[in-house]
């Protein structure tokens, strides 16, 4: 049976009805048209679907919506205010921090909720807070510089 | 020679878009009164198909449509003509667990997986053979008929006399070296979209990495003329070799379309990746090398046992490469190769970066360690004894048109520290190299043809000074619709930001796709044709307006330059301010810019485009299967890899990375390190984790990126990134292939440096804490006897 | 899309309605609270409830607290919350260190330590710690509260001594005397994202000359259907004195206090060999806390 839950999605509130087996993903896919957050596997090995819940970065794939009910959420959707890109966007723009961008809204949500937290991070780290996140194409590298940058960018 | 896009460090055009979350990939699309399909797989590594009884699963609600090979049809298809042997659908037999037996369209996801479930397929079993050695012993069933020893293409070259220079060798070391099966594991699973719309028009949008060799597949297979099926690639999340030929699901989602009568989308999980994705063969191969005491490479026998999987894809390709890519960097006078694909009962392998030459170079620059080390040599020494130069010609007639090895060698040696580090290291440390060469495309398409292999027109916009690219070609993750874009900008003289490119759909020409890293070199070639004639056809109009010669006009950064001084163009000025009235931004100041002399030429002439097509020119020897390996450009690399190792429990960890990588030019700068990178990334995960695991009924072990491990971001060091470029003569703007060439020496590279580390020699992939750790219990356990 | 089977959901408000949903369902309910093993599970069709009882709404479950000479750890404690807390930090650094390797950081902001020790996965990160700690934890039922040692809870792969109606709701751990130290270590094939090919938690007190080992805790993981005591170590060090060669000696021991089979992750001769290897080091490291060290 379908239910009514209450989101709060990059500071818009929803109702949706959804059924119990319908992943967050899902719902913010399906139901909402926020096609940012993507599906690598399914069961939380790759962190393409991760979305920013209650102030922390988690697998959307491996919350059932109906548990995100009266939840804050952030998605990719939300990191940009209109055209204007987020620091950690523009860094990782500029420095070839993205190739083929499936990783890509993840990264950057990981990355933004870790400077939040922690403004001036050490490689280590960078590298520890983003080790759920799984890319093929970079080998990392260009998108740690992007972090680096980002950090400097925003404390100045 | 100064260049105002290019050489530079500008961002991804699609870069944006990406970090937004607004760029759309396949499974992102949806069409209205769309249906699901979903496929129903074999259980069973080798069976005959006696029934398949799909009445119940038709009676679910919404179910839409079901087929089997009585409607999928008996046309087979494949990558090359010459091994064409899959049907969309098994008609007889299932040849290994997954193998597509029947598929569904219903009206969501969830329905098409009960229906699925609701299927009864009968089957009678039959002798399976999960390795090589198995499917290779007489007296078996045959996995396809027509081949009774289970052998799908079998490769014997010599060039030179091979028994004669083994004779006269001083050093001779033989060695073995495999991997296992392996996976591209990009991380955005394939899917696909079809709509078989009112007129009989079939439009497929898939994650592919040939729309071209795709739309071929689906005209022929569902017996349509290929002008009425067009093929759309929208953004895709990796690609990397697996996606570059037809797979069945993109031929089961159109058929579904044209019964059904709506679109149909459907997409793998992350275990059907595992099981339809043609990505790395299983190799064994048996090397011998053979040099004189000075250290100077005489000869090198290669015999190579591949593992196929049920059918052919790009196998009879991979077979060649996996002797045809150790004839350079080193001067090679002898070689003999004898490659043997076989047919297993496990999902097909195909094509993955560095096709079909990765295990063969790590066995190679594995044995090369060796004999530096018994003559007494150091590895890089060893190496630049023997490296090739610009012009030389291997054995197998593969021409280094440019070839800058040997400033690899010494860029990798002279970053990484090499001379104070080899001979120094603490135990538990060590320090290895190694180094490659690598096609830039293939010199053949796969199908027999004089068909060019990239065309690309650019059109000049009627008003506002842009222009449009169009390219068939396919932006996959690694970066070329920015490379074309600059490409373009640079020949026309345009800003990067005027030129927007538009690729990856059939209706933009041919484009043979990415793979075999063909696009920069190839397609580039057709951008830049297409664009200098469409900068010809404009400076032509405008000679005629100004009566100056075409000669004397350039455009540079969006404006007319004009070598003897510029003429009066107020008139142009002012019929354009007029055009243009209400127009907050008209044009001023004393250069004429491109908008408004391009606003002139459309006046002129209404329509200009500029067409460009590339073909290579024939290539190679005249012996069998002399075009595998044949290209116009080869790219060539070096890595230097460090490493500790501890002891206690055989775990590795690679410590750093020096990659040098010639190519030629760097179009970009920043994405040419991106590919070094990834390439470099791929080969420490393929080095250290990497495999595809079946239990004793062929059954897929670890389907999941859980146990199918890619390094994740604590497991991979920063590289030392260090472009190499020789200036290609055969590639526009003298660049050449970058996105496969630096996996080849990563992996040796990490081996040797274990060696050196730990005083271990692994000759089998991957190189895992475990496989270090009982090599060095037995080496102990040997000392002590 | 990897898909969910159908089931259906409850949220419970407190812990008497937990329980009196799952006294109704019996085998047919199970209690989610983060879902990271749950929900896989599920996706993997290894499991099939009709339905999940949620416990994640339920306030007091989670939180950490000193109380009389003891760290009581609500149940549903995120993982994460584990790894950075400083009170855990600062008395249970190897429970810390063991909370920071689980899974992914992603994974740690929704596991949970309740979950983590009702799934009793054969290698799972926060038992051996715990059981190196002395850890014991409370389950609470409609019939009242129980309370059991980790031994006396696990029984195997997936399964514990938890009846149908019954919720965990606490971990209660004994500050740690002084002159002990302890430490995990997970083998894994990466850094991150792994599910340990061998772990072993090693926990020892010595006696105030900080020279004679007074009490030992060996805890092997992945080498059995559950986390298991190194018996044979932990005979080997207590009364011993605290040197290297007793370390090495003791823990060459640990081979035979275990049987592990050979599976997807590993070989069982490496395991064993592995086992005797981690004993070593986390001595050694436990060594180094009792020192003054910090070792996480």
């Amino acid at each position: 049976m379908k239910r009514i839950i209450r989101l709060n999605v990059n500071d818009n509130d929803y109702e949706v009805a959804v059924q119990p087996n319908q992943t967050l993903t899902q719902v913010l896919r399906e139901e909402l048209n926020l096609l940012g957050t993507k599906e690598g596997c399914g069961i939380g090995d790759c962190g393409a679907c991760t979305v920013i819940m209650d102030g922390r970065p988690v697998n959307s794939c491996l919350v059932l919506a109906v548990q995100a009910s009266g939840s804050k959420i952030e998605t990719i959707e939300g990191v940009a205010q209109g055209h204007k890109l987020h620091p950690v966007q523009e860094a990782f723009v500029n420095l070839g921090a993205i190739q083929c961008g499936f990783c890509t809204p993840g990264m950057v949500l990981t990355a933004k909720n870790l400077l939040e937290n922690n403004p001036n991070p050490t490689e280590q780290e960078i590298r520890k807070a983003m080790s759920g996140n799984l890319c093929r194409c970079t080998g990392y590298q260009k998108i740690v510089e992007a972090v680096q940058e980002a950090a400097a960018q925003i404390k100045s | 020679m100064k260049y105002d896009v290019l050489n530079t460090r500008l961002p991804r055009v699609d870069a944006r878009a990406k970090a937004t979350g607004d760029a759309r990939y396949t499974d992102d699309l949806s069409m209205p009164h769309m249906l699901y399909g979903a496929i129903l797989h074999s259980p069973l590594a080798h069976a005959k198909i006696l029934n398949i009884d799909t009445s119940e699963a038709k009676k679910l609600p919404g179910v839409k449509e079901i087929i089997t090979a009585k409607e999928a049809g008996p046309i087979k298809f494949g990558v090359s003509p010459a091994r064409y042997d899959e049907t969309i659908l098994c008609i007889d037999k299932v040849r290994y667990v997954g193998d597509e037996v029947a598929a569904v369209a219903a009206v969501d996801y969830e329905t098409a997986q009960k229906a699925l479930s609701l299927i009864r397929v009968d089957y009678e079993e039959l002798p399976r053979y999960l390795n090589v050695f198995d499917a290779m012993k007489e007296g078996g069933v045959a996995i396809h008929d027509d081949h009774p020893n289970n052998i799908s293409a079998e490769v014997h070259n010599e060039f030179g006399d091979i028994e004669k220079a083994f004779a006269e060798c001083d050093i001779v070391k033989e060695g073995t070296f495999s991997n296992k099966k392996q996976d591209g594991a990009f991380l955005e699973p394939q899917a696909c979209l079809a709509n078989y719309d009112l007129n009989g028009n079939l439009t497929l949008y898939s994650s592919t990495q040939s729309v071209h060799y795709v739309q071929r597949t689906l005209a022929m297979v569902l017996n349509m003329p290929v002008g009425k099926v067009r093929v759309v690639k929208p953004y895709v999340g990796g690609g990397f070799g697996p996606k570059a030929s037809a797979n069945s699901m993109e031929l089961i989602c159109c058929l579904l379309s044209m019964r059904t009568g709506r679109p149909v989308k459907m997409c793998f999980s992350r275990e059907e990746v595992f099981m339809h994705s043609r990505a790395r063969h299983q190799f064994f191969h048996e090397l011998k090398v053979g040099a004189k005491k000075d250290g100077t490479l005489v000869a090198v026998q290669n015999k190579c046992y591949l593992d196929g999987g049920a059918y052919s894809s790009f196998g009879i390709a991979t077979v060649y490469y996996a002797g045809s890519l150790l004839t350079a960097p080193y001067k090679l006078p002898n070689y003999k190769y004898d490659g043997y694909r076989f047919y297993t009962n496990k999902p097909t392998s195909g094509a993955q970066r560095g096709h079909g030459s990765v295990v063969a170079r790590a066995c190679m620059e594995q044995l090369l360690d060796e004999i530096a080390e018994d003559i007494g040599m150091d590895p890089i020494e060893l190496r630049l004894k023997n490296i090739m130069e610009k012009d030389d010609v291997t054995c197998n007639y593969f021409n280094m048109s440019s070839l800058g090895a040997r400033e690899c060698l010494e860029a990798v040696r002279d970053g990484s520290d090499w001379k104070s580090k080899k001979g120094t290291l603490p135990k538990g440390k060590g320090i290895g190299m190694a180094a490659a060469f690598y096609v830039s495309g293939a010199g053949y398409s796969i199908y027999r043809s004089e068909t060019y292999h990239a065309t690309a027109m650019v059109k000049l916009a009627e008003d506002g000074g842009t222009v449009d690219l169009y390219t068939a070609s396919a932006e996959i993750g690694q970066g070329s619709d920015t490379t074309f874009t600059l490409i373009a900008a640079e020949a026309l003289g345009l800003k990067y930001e005027d030129v927007h490119v538009h690729s990856g759909d059939t209706d933009f020409g041919i484009d043979l796709g990415a793979y075999s890293s063909r696009q920069t070199l190839m397609t580039g070639h057709a951008v830049k044709r297409a664009a200098e004639d469409l900068k010809r056809q404009i400076l032509d109009v405008l000679a005629a307006e100004f009566q100056i010669p075409a000669g004397d006009m350039d455009i540079k950064d969006s404006y007319m330059v004009f070598k003897n001084g510029t003429p009066d163009f107020s008139g142009i000025r002012t019929k354009y301010i007029k055009e243009h009235r209400g127009w907050v931004d008209q044009p001023e100041g004393d250069r004429l810019t491109f908008r408004e002399a391009a606003r002139i030429v459309y006046l002129k002439k209404g329509v200009i485009v500029g067409g460009g097509a590339y073909k290579p020119d024939e290539l190679g020897g005249t012996f069998k299967g002399a075009a595998v390996g044949t290209s116009p450009a080869y790219s060539c690399s070096a890595v230097v890899a460090e490493v500790t190792v501890d002891e206690q429990t055989g775990q590795i960890t690679v410590d750093k990375l020096t990659d040098a990588h010639d190519c030629g030019f760097a179009i970009n700068r920043t994405n040419v390190e991106g590919q070094m990178q990834g390439s470099v990334y791929m080969g420490l995960g393929e080095t250290l984790f990497e495999e595809v695991k079946f239990d004793e009924k062929g059954k897929l072990l670890n389907p999941t990126l859980g146990e199918y491990r890619i390094p994740t971001m604590l497991d991979m060091p920063n590289v030392n990134t260090i472009i190499v470029e020789s200036d290609e003569p055969n590639g526009p703007y003298g660049a050449k292939e970058v996105g496969e060439g630096a996996i080849l020496p990563t992996i040796p590279a990490i081996v040797n440096a274990v060696y050196n580390a730990v005083g271990v020699r692994i000759n089998e992939l991957p190189v895992t804490a475990e496989r270090v750790f009982m090599a060095l219990k037995e080496k102990n356990e040997k000392g002590k006897e | 899309m990897q898909l969910l089977p159908k089931f259906e959901y409850y949220e419970a408000e407190d812990i008497d309605s937990a329980c009196s949903l799952m006294s109704r369902f019996q085998s047919d309910g199970k209690i989610i609270a983060g879902g990271t093993d749950v929900l896989v599970n599920l996706k993997e069709g290894k499991i099939h409830p009709a339905n999940l009882i949620s416990v994640s709404k339920i306030s007091g479950l989670s939180g950490i607290m000193e109380q009389d000479s003891h760290i009581v750890i609500g149940s549903h404690t995120l993982v994460s919350t584990l790894a950075e807390d400083r009170l855990i930090k600062g008395e249970f650094p190897m429970l810390a260190k063991a909370a920071s390797n689980l899974g992914s950081p992603l994974i740690r902001n929704r596991a949970t330590i309740g979950g983590n020790i009702v799934t009793a996965r054969p290698a799972a990160d926060l038992i051996p710690p715990l059981m190196a700690l002395g850890a014991t934890i409370e389950l609470k039922s409609l019939d009242g509260t129980r309370n059991l040692t980790l031994e006396e809870f696990l029984v195997g792969p997936g399964q514990t001594t938890i009846r149908n109606d019954e919720i965990l709701t606490k971990v209660i751990l004994p500050e740690t005397a002084p002159y002990s130290g302890g430490d995990y270590i997970k083998l894994g094939h990466r850094k991150s994202l792994e599910i340990a090919i061998v772990a072993v938690a090693s926990f020892i007190k010595l006696d105030k000359d900080g020279m004679t080992i007074q009490d030992a805790k060996v805890i092997l993981s992945a080498v059995a259907p559950k986390a298991i005591h190194a018996v044979s170590v932990e005979k080997a060090l207590i009364g011993a004195k605290a040197t290297a060669e007793v370390f090495e000696t003791a823990a060459l021991k640990a081979i035979s206090d275990c049987r592990p089979i050979s599976d997807i992750r590993g070989g069982s001769e490496y395991r064993r060999d592995m086992v005797a290897a981690l004993t070593r080091k986390t001595l050694l490291k436990a060594f180094k806390e009792v020192m003054g060290e910090k070792i996480f």
